[in-house]
């Protein structure tokens, strides 16, 4: 008797010896929340390699450079204020800490730039008739020519809405598409929309996820492919307007319509956000986003840092203050001339 | 209040009424015909702590509300010392962050079944081993994360099981206190890849996310000690349940234990000749 109660009482320590611990034994202390945040980006963010090699930081003299600025009796707008600076060094719009003081960010990526885009002026082009389709706003402007404008990848396409659109502008003599100031949203969207674009299967990028805490673990990468679309597809010349404030998930589709036949992108480079964000936390409690899973364009270039027009091109201001978007003008005259393929 | 009431009088009942039926006319009817049943049903409250790191590096600490739905049937099986057990347990559970920021909501069905052999050493004692093919589905979502804002989990295993209990009187009271150890010894479970996110696994399938599961990377047990008070019609039991379910696989950790207080009855069937 005395034999069974050993063996079982054995069990029993080895399952509660055996549970598992957090990953972090750091303390909710301003040198063990920095900690916790470095050792995070350190395993988890994969655009460290790249980053180092662009940006000439070492993420491993980082963590010293920032302890010192630590203090044991700081306040937490303190703290927020020195783990922002840190995570501000990676240059990247998907890396934010939240918290109830504020968002940290680095909005480097378009605040640094000209923004390329009057939206007084875009309505202007659109007028007050123009055609609503879940996200999408389109009209067909007086030299014949469709004008259609996608605010944000957050706002959900419906097929329905897409066929419809496509339908109703199928006489014109080429789409103007305009994205600019769009900052992403759902992946599906990118894929819905940009399968209307294309009568075949069509190789736009790869992507990659980690599969371990080293800077360089990696998958290998996976191709991405966009398939037509079973419904309405366009023909026609299309001309992509893009600026700096294109990010992430619009960032993605430009790398998808970059690949398209009949497509030219026209405006300002993107301004990137190739990696596809994850979540985590502080032991303070605040949330981190970072970038977790990179994606290459089709010829395995990074495009973390934006996506370079066919066609570059800037707000005239001169034009601006006539009421004439030149962006939009030159696309115009790009499809009336037919210079495009 | 109406809670401890209830209990009060449950057990007052327990000390006032002899037990006249237990384990009656054992001897009259083999067992291999009587193939006597329990089937019992418990309910749970605990606390747990869940660790995801897919999902936050943090534990989270809380509650766990569960069922445990069980039957236990001897057979013919060896001369009639083999045993057939069927358990179905769900749990819901509501945990916290250390700095009460954020929140996982979780759920688990898991279901159970094989075979224990049984033996006698002492009268009153039986000791029992065998082993219990599973099935375990459950998901884990956090309420703040973006991409990576749940955690599904499923797992098939083949457990080994031990078990021991005893009968016994107290005061003429019939009682019966067992203990059960079951641990998943091989199988296979789904485990994303470390930065791997539910979109691209939505492109690629699930094929590449099945790997093999063992204690070297899975260890798990479920250990339930119960307390058996035998009335009239039914039999009361108390229990503890700690269920400890943990992976470390693609440098991802998981683990959830949960240390739980169960309550429920026991129905005892058999089959009867016709007089």
């Amino acid at each position: 008797m005395k034999r069974v109660f050993y063996i079982f009482a054995l069990l029993l320590s080895l399952a509660l010896g055996a549970c598992q611990q957090s990953d972090y034994t750091y303390d909710d202390s301003p040198q063990g929340n920095l900690d916790a945040l470095w050792t995070l980006i350190d395993q988890r963010y994969c655009f460290l390699t790249y980053k180092e090699e662009q940006l000439g930081f070492r993420w491993s003299e980082i963590r010293a450079k920032y302890s010192s600025k630590l203090h044991p009796k700081m306040s937490r707008t303190q703290l927020f204020e020195v783990l922002c600076q840190m995570l501000s060094e990676l240059k990247d719009g998907h890396v934010n800490i939240s918290s109830s003081i504020d968002l940290g960010r680095n909005w480097s990526w378009k605040e640094d730039y000209p923004e390329n885009l009057d939206t007084e002026l875009r309505q202007k082009y659109l007028g007050t008739g123009y055609h609503i389709g879940s996200g999408l706003k389109y009209t067909i402007l007086p030299d014949n020519v469709a004008y259609v404008v996608y605010e944000s990848f957050s706002d959900a396409i419906g097929e329905g809405n897409l066929s419809d659109m496509l339908n109703l502008l199928s006489l014109t003599n080429g789409m103007i598409l305009d994205i600019r100031g769009n900052g992403g949203g759902a992946l599906t969207n990118v894929e819905i929309l940009s399968k209307r674009f294309t009568n075949e299967k069509i190789l736009v990028g790869y992507t990659s996820h980690k599969t371990g805490t080293g800077h360089d673990d990696f998958s290998e990468p996976r191709a991405e492919y966009i398939e037509p679309s079973n419904s309405i597809r366009w023909q026609k010349p299309v001309v992509l307007l893009a600026n700096r404030s294109c990010y992430s998930a619009a960032n993605t589709f430009v790398r998808n319509m970059k690949e398209m036949p009949h497509v030219t992108i026209l405006g300002d480079c993107t301004g990137g956000g190739s990696g596809l964000p994850f979540s985590s936390e502080l032991p303070i409690g605040w949330s981190v986003r970072f970038s977790a899973s990179p994606s290459f364009d089709a010829r395995m270039q990074q495009i973390e840092f934006g996506i370079e027009p066919d066609i570059p091109f800037s707000l005239d201001e001169l034009l601006a203050s006539q009421g004439k978007d030149s962006m939009i003008e030159e696309a115009r005259r790009l499809i009336s001339e037919g210079k495009l393929n | 209040m109406k809670t401890f009431r209830t209990i009060q009088c449950l057990l007052f009942l327990l000390c006032i009424i002899p037990s006249s039926l237990y384990a009656q006319q054992d001897d009259v009817v083999p067992v291999a015909e009587r193939r006597p049943t329990a089937r019992a049903l418990l309910f749970g409250i605990g606390r747990t702590r869940q660790l995801d790191t897919y999902l936050s590096p943090m534990d989270y600490t809380g509650l766990q509300v569960s069922f445990l739905a069980s039957s236990e049937r001897m057979t013919h099986l060896l001369d009639s010392r083999v045993s057939f057990q069927s358990s179905f347990f769900g749990a819901f559970t509501s945990t916290d962050n250390p700095a009460n920021t954020a929140n996982y909501l979780g759920g688990r069905l898991d279901y159970h079944a094989g075979w224990h052999y049984n033996y006698s050493p002492l009268k009153g004692l039986n000791l029992k081993g065998g082993a219990l093919l599973g099935a375990d589905v459950g998901f884990l979502y956090n309420s703040r994360n973006g991409n990576n804002p749940a955690q599904g989990r499923f797992s098939l295993d083949v457990s080994l099981s031990a078990g021991v209990d005893y009968k016994m009187q107290i005061r003429r009271l019939p009682l019966r206190i067992a203990y059960q150890a079951d641990l998943p010894m091989i199988g296979m479970m789904f485990s994303p890849e470390f930065g791997e996110s539910y979109y691209e696994i939505s492109q690629t399938g699930i094929g590449h996310d099945i790997i093999c599961a063992h204690p070297g990377n899975a260890f798990s047990v479920r250990q339930l000690v119960t307390l058996d008070f035998c009335l009239p019609r039914t039999t009361l039991r108390m229990g503890y349940l700690c269920d400890a379910r943990q992976s470390y696989a693609r440098h991802l950790k998981y683990s959830d234990v949960s240390h739980s207080f169960m309550l429920g009855f026991v129905r005892h069937f058999q089959f009867m000749k016709r007089l």
